[in-house]
Parts: C-alpha cells; sequence; structure tokens
C-alpha cells in the first residue's frame, strides 16, 4: 500500500508540473457582457469608373483585433442630412465587408466631394459602430507607347467637377507598382503636370509570367482629397519567366526525378529487405507443404 | 509438445478461456475511454483543426509528439525481440513475447495519430500517386510500410510454435472457430527436424532484419526533422540519438507492461525480479547513451551561439522549464540511481523509474516538435501572435488517451489469444530471487 501511495504521489507531482505549461487554459466565457465593436473604413476609387468600399470589423481581446465574422455592414452615401443606401455585405473571417459601388449613381456635394458611411447595427453581443470617409471621385489612366526603341508607360489622372465633368488631376503623385508573389514592387514615383499627365520610361528587367505578361498598377495614396485612387492596365513587356530546369537531378522536390545515387541506395535497400521477407515467408510455406508429407511428433 | 509445455499451457489456461469481472471492467473502460476519443476524431472532422491547438506557425502538436513516441517503443520491441533471440539470451522468454506484442501494437496506432494530424484526409493518397523520392516524407511511408510487413512475419514466426501447441492442447476450453482459427494459423507445424530448422533460420533471418530496419525506420524519421534548417532539428547526431531515445523509452514500456501482466496473471513464478533487473541494466545503459546524446546536442548549440539555436535554448529553460528538467535531469538520472543503486533495485523501484521514463521520453518528443515550431526563421504572412504559441486542447489529449487506451486493449487482447510469455521451450524458474548481477 505505501508503495502504491508513492506512485501515486509522484506521479500527482509530475502531473501538477507539467499540465500547466502543456495544455491551454480554459478561457472565461461571461456571455453577460456586449463586447466593444470597432470599424475601420477604406476606399479605393477605381479606374473603371466604380469605388470599391472596404469595411473591416472587429473586437479587441486583450488589445489584439479579432475580426468579426458574418455580420452585416451597410454602406450609405451622404446627402445634405440624408442617408442614400448603397448596399450592404457580410463580413469574411478576416471581419472584412466588401461593396462595389458605380460613381455614376453617387451625386457629389457643391464642393465634388461625397461622403461613404459604413455601418454595423450591433447584435445582443457586439455594439453598434459607424465611420465615414469624404473624397472627391478621382481616376487614373494607364497607357504604352514606344518612341526610339525606349517603352514609356504614360499616367493621366481625372477628376469630376462640380458639373460631373472630367477635369486633369494635377500636381498630385502617382506611385507605380507591379504584383510580385507576396506584396507590390515599386517601380516608380511619378508627378501629374498640368494637363494631369505623366509618363515613365519603363524598365526593361522586370519578370512576367512565362509569355512576359505583367500587371502595371497606378496608385494615389491617403490623399487629403482624393483617398486612394487606383489604375490598372496589363502589358507583355516583362522578361518572359523562364522555369528553372534542372540539368542534373537534385534533392529538390520540383525536380523531375530523384538523384540516381538515392534510386539506387533505395533500390538496394528494398530489394535486400524484401528478399529476405520472402525467404521467411517462404520457409514458412515450406512448414506447411513439410506437415503433409511428414507424420506429426510434436 | 514436451511435458513442461503443456504444464505452461495448463497455467495459462484460465486467462486464455475466461475473462473475469475484473477483466471486462478492465475492457469497457478502455473502451470509455477509446469512445471519448472517437468523440473528440467526430469534433475535429466536423469542426476541422480549429479544434486543435495547431494554427499556422505551430503545424505540428501532441499527435506529431505521439507518433513519434509509439514508432520509438515499437521500434525498440523489435530492437530489443530481435537482439535477444539473436544472441540466445538466456533470460529472454518470459519477456520476448511482450516485446514482440509492443512491436506490433504500438506500430498500429503510431501512424493513425499521422492521419489524426493531416488537414486533408481526402488527399491522402497523392502520397503514393505524386509521391516524389526526393522527399523523406515518402522515405518515412516506404519504410513505415516496410517495416509493418517485417514485424508481422517476424511475430508470427515467433508465435507459430505456440500456436500449433494451442492447437494441439486439447484440454483447452475454448470455441470452435477458436480452435480452427489455432489449427489454420499453425500452418501444420509438428515439430519435426526440417520444420524446426526452417523455423530457425526463418526466425533468425528476420530478427536480424527487424534490428537492421528499426534502426533504418528510425533514422529516417529522425532524418524528417534533421534534414531541414530548423533550430533544433538541424542536427547530424539526430538519426543515432532518435534510435536511442525510442529503445530506452521501449525498454521502460517492457518493464511496466511485465510489472502489469506480472500482477493481472500472477506470472511472478515466470517473470522474476531477474527479469527485472535485467531489462532495467538495459533501460540504464540506455539512459547514460540518452543522457550522453542530449548533452552533446544541446551543449554544441548552446556554445556556437548562433541566434535561433540561443532564442530556442532560452524558450526550453524558460517557458519549457519543468517538462525540459523532467525530460533531460529527472528522466536520466533517477534510472541510473534506481538500478544503479543494488540497495534500490526491487521491481517496484524499477517499475517506479520506468513511468518516470515513459513520461520523460514523451515530454522529449514534446520538446523536440513544439519550442522549434515555436521559434521560426520567417514570420507567416497575416500571422496573429497567439498563433505562433501552441497549447494542446481536450480533443488532442482525448485522442492521446485513445491512443493509450486502444494500446493496452490491443495489449489484454492479444494476451486472450496466445499466451503472455513464450510457452515453446520455456520452463519454470528454478530460482525466482535469482538475481543477475
Amino acid at each position: 500500500m505505501k508503495k502504491h501511495l508513492y506512485l501515486i504521489i509522484s506521479l500527482a507531482i509530475l502531473a501538477v508540473l507539467l499540465v500547466p505549461s502543456l495544455t491551454r487554459a480554459e478561457e472565461k466565457k461571461d456571455s453577460s457582457t456586449i463586447l466593444e465593436s470597432h470599424l475601420t473604413f477604406s476606399y479605393v476609387c477605381t479606374s473603371n469608373d466604380s469605388v470599391n468600399l472596404t469595411a473591416n470589423l472587429y473586437i479587441k481581446k486583450e488589445s489584439d483585433p479579432y475580426g468579426l465574422m458574418n455580420a452585416t455592414v451597410g454602406f450609405f452615401c451622404k446627402e445634405e442630412n440624408a442617408m442614400i443606401p448603397l448596399g450592404t455585405a457580410v463580413t469574411d473571417q478576416d471581419g472584412n465587408a466588401v461593396l462595389n459601388v458605380v460613381i455614376s449613381k453617387l451625386r457629389p456635394g457643391k464642393d465634388g466631394m461625397i461622403t461613404y458611411v459604413s455601418r454595423f447595427d450591433g447584435t445582443p453581443k457586439y455594439t453598434s459602430v459607424s465611420e465615414s470617409f469624404t473624397a472627391e471621385p478621382a481616376k487614373l489612366r494607364i497607357t504604352f507607347n514606344v518612341q526610339d526603341s525606349i517603352r514609356y508607360l504614360n499616367v493621366t489622372g481625372t477628376r469630376k467637377d462640380a458639373k460631373g465633368q472630367e477635369v486633369a488631376l494635377t500636381k498630385e503623385t502617382v506611385l507605380l507598382y507591379v504584383p510580385r508573389l507576396f506584396s507590390l514592387l515599386k517601380i516608380g514615383e511619378v508627378a501629374l503636370d498640368e494637363e494631369g499627365k505623366a509618363s515613365f520610361e519603363f524598365p526593361n528587367d522586370i519578370v512576367g509570367d512565362t509569355l512576359g505578361n505583367l500587371k502595371i498598377i497606378a496608385k494615389i495614396e491617403e490623399n487629403d482629397k482624393y483617398g486612394f485612387v487606383q489604375g490598372t492596365s496589363n502589358i507583355n513587356w516583362g522578361v518572359p519567366k523562364q522555369y528553372y530546369k534542372a540539368e542534373v537531378p537534385s534533392r529538390e522536390l520540383w525536380t523531375p526525378i530523384a538523384p540516381l545515387w538515392m534510386i539506387i541506395t533505395l533500390v538496394i535497400m528494398l530489394a535486400g529487405v524484401w528478399a529476405h521477407y520472402m525467404y521467411a515467408v517462404w520457409e514458412l510455406f515450406m512448414i506447411k507443404m513439410d506437415s503433409k508429407k511428414d507424420k506429426p511428433t510434436l | 509438445m514436451e511435458n513442461n509445455e503443456k504444464q505452461l499451457l495448463k497455467e495459462f489456461a484460465p486467462q486464455i478461456e475466461r475473462t473475469s469481472v475484473q477483466g471486462y471492467v478492465w475492457i469497457l473502460f478502455l473502451l470509455s475511454v477509446i469512445g471519448l476519443g472517437v468523440y473528440a476524431f467526430i469534433q475535429q472532422v466536423t469542426k476541422g483543426h480549429i479544434v486543435t491547438g495547431m494554427r499556422d506557425n505551430v503545424v505540428w502538436g501532441i499527435y506529431i509528439v505521439n507518433f513519434i513516441f509509439f514508432m520509438g517503443v515499437s521500434y525498440a520491441g523489435a530492437l530489443i525481440s530481435g537482439t535477444l533471440h539473436l544472441f540466445k539470451t538466456a533470460w529472454r522468454k518470459p519477456v520476448i513475447r511482450m516485446a514482440e506484442f509492443i512491436t506490433i501494437i504500438s506500430l498500429l496506432i503510431g501512424p493513425c495519430y499521422i492521419l489524426l494530424c493531416i488537414g486533408r484526409l481526402d488527399k491522402l493518397h497523392y502520397l503514393v500517386l505524386h509521391g516524389r523520392i526526393q522527399s523523406p516524407i515518402t522515405w518515412d511511408v516506404i519504410a513505415i510500410s516496410t517495416d509493418i510487413f517485417g514485424c508481422f512475419i517476424f511475430l508470427y514466426l515467433a508465435v507459430l510454435r505456440d500456436l500449433a501447441n494451442m492447437r494441439d492442447f486439447e484440454e483447452l476450453q475454448l470455441p470452435k472457430w477458436r480452435k480452427k482459427l489455432y489449427k489454420a494459423l499453425a500452418l501444420g507445424y509438428t515439430g519435426t527436424e526440417e520444420q524446426k530448422k526452417r523455423l530457425e533460420r526463418a526466425t533468425n533471418i528476420m530478427a536480424t532484419m527487424v534490428i537492421a530496419i528499426a534502426i533504418i525506420v528510425y533514422s529516417v524519421l529522425a532524418w524528417i526533422f534533421s534534414v531541414t534548417l530548423q533550430p533544433g532539428w538541424h542536427s547530424t547526431i539526430f538519426g543515432p540519438y532518435f534510435v536511442i531515445a525510442a529503445v530506452y523509452s521501449g525498454s521502460a514500456v517492457l518493464i511496466v507492461a511485465m510489472w502489469f501482466f506480472r500482477k493481472v496473471y500472477h506470472l511472478e513464478q515466470y517473470i522474476t525480479k531477474k527479469h527485472f533487473v535485467a531489462v532495467g541494466l538495459i533501460m540504464l545503459v540506455l539512459a547514460a547513451f540518452f543522457g550522453y546524446f542530449t548533452f552533446s546536442d544541446y551543449l554544441t548549440k548552446w556554445y556556437g551561439s548562433e541566434k535561433n539555436d540561443e532564442l530556442l535554448i532560452q524558450l526550453l529553460f524558460k517557458e519549457f522549464y519543468w517538462p525540459f528538467i523532467i525530460s533531460n535531469y529527472v528522466g536520466v538520472l533517477l534510472p541510473l540511481l534506481v538500478v544503479g543503486i543494488a540497495k534500490l533495485r526491487t521491481i517496484t523501484n524499477i517499475t517506479l523509474a520506468a513511468v518516470v521514463v515513459i513520461i520523460a521520453l514523451w515530454l522529449n518528443r514534446y520538446l523536440i516538435v513544439i519550442p522549434t515550431l515555436q521559434s521560426p526563421y520567417l514570420p507567416i504572412q497575416d500571422s496573429r501572435p497567439e498563433w505562433s504559441i501552441y497549447q494542446s486542447t481536450w480533443v488532442e489529449w482525448s485522442l492521446t488517451a485513445a491512443g493509450i487506451a486502444m494500446f493496452c486493449l490491443l495489449f489484454t487482447l492479444a494476451s486472450k489469444f496466445i499466451p503472455i510469455v513464450n510457452v515453446a521451450g520455456n520452463t519454470q524458474e528454478s530460482n525466482p530471487d535469482d538475481v543477475l548481477v
């Protein structure tokens, strides 16, 4: 009995020492608390006369943000004292609700500005929250031309005046990007002139797809008046991508065949092992055969 | 059948013919634990791996720890039984069957944890269809499947004579289907000189093969880790280190199994202190080797002072302080003291040391897998900070418990099918208190 007690106490001490460091502590849940919702609202004016409205809805736990999934966010356009509904969107797993709105449907104010509002009405568990953003619609167009064998990327910026007419967007800085695998690669920066135009000598060493196709993005970022404006276009001015083709098979998983030494080693080992297995099974088979001709003498 | 074998079978007959009330309670308890595991598994399948502690950064958790642990125990069983057989060790007969059972049962349970860890089981067949020989994962799949076949053949050869004994022992009160099963499995073995020679030849060959395969397969498992450049894994001694750790944990499991079956089936006459001391001495030697490898591995990492190795060692001595101490200090020193000092060398003490060794070696695998994944070279994009910390959940612990329960259940059922101690060629101990050293 004493020995068993000794064993139990020892194991209990081990468990007390180990359990806290290996297991997930049960979170204390208080269902009666209403959690405060937070909303960040962003907007991008695109080159196809539309705006992308993105609302990110989240709550905070110990200062870390957690996106709220499956929540309905309403988008509105503010006209004087009236709120004109633009549509609703449901948040994804990161808490993002995205709505695309055609600019022609929106009525700018006298100063040409439009106020966008996103609103989450709340639930019994989460508080309601809303955010707004004011910007003047603008547009960036990208065109390409070749002059004396030099490739040029041209950017034209326009905005709509109070009468709804397109006029040049002047003296704004435009950043030029090419999307890469994980992020955007900045290839240049230009300033729009009095006519809303800028030109950029296109680099010759940017790798595209196998046909040399590239996607070019022109952006005005975090502008006080225009917010985020973006224009995109495709061109086959990239260096065609050459897929790596190993001359000698190596350890990389994408090589078509394993190194010869590896194949030979594997074959020898497997053949050696399975040959012995076969021999053992053969002996078992012969034991069975022997039983048919021998008298039992066990 | 020799008279002493008949006598032995008579003694083992009750455990094979009947199951006591305590036996049924034990089986029911094990089934309940397995049932809990099934419930946890359903939760995991329906809700996804979000119910586990595994996230984008720490993609391997205690499922992989259990996989390595069970595979290690299995290889240890193969190594111990193969070595004891080849060297014709005098005291092997009462314990060799248990070592063989440990091999097979662990080998059946271990790979199940890989299946639990995989998120897309529906694409599992891609491993075969699109497997690349260059991939260590493919090496492991080939090695484990080869090992399973080899161990089954070895076990079958080892139990063949006892299957024939069971077939020929008419006093055994068993249902007809079981008698027929013994007859079919015995392959008509009657113990003729020719059959004995064939059986001996095949068993010797397979004993050699299981030793070689056990070393290769567990080394392959170690290479899955060591061929990466991850801190804590990229080590040239990982292969032999894993093999030593495996045999060490297996010797401890064997001691616990010996203690358990000795108590339950009253095998005090056959499994004596001599056997505990003998396996305990194996455990002692392995403890010294394990301690040496562990020290060597961490010393070179610490002295080298590479940035990520330093971070890992800091993590081990701070966040994982107690698991690290128990795994690498208590788990090494306790068996050295208990088995090394003659006065402490009792059956209970050796068994207790073995239990601590099992826990220590499980923690050793935990410390190999988790802290390394918690200190990655590159942060993952859009990853939440809490995803870089692993904390296991009840689902994982339930499935871990279910695996252990399944191990015990299969062991129990196997002991109901064939005597847990080798009957063929075995004799009763003339002096149960005879001690090796």
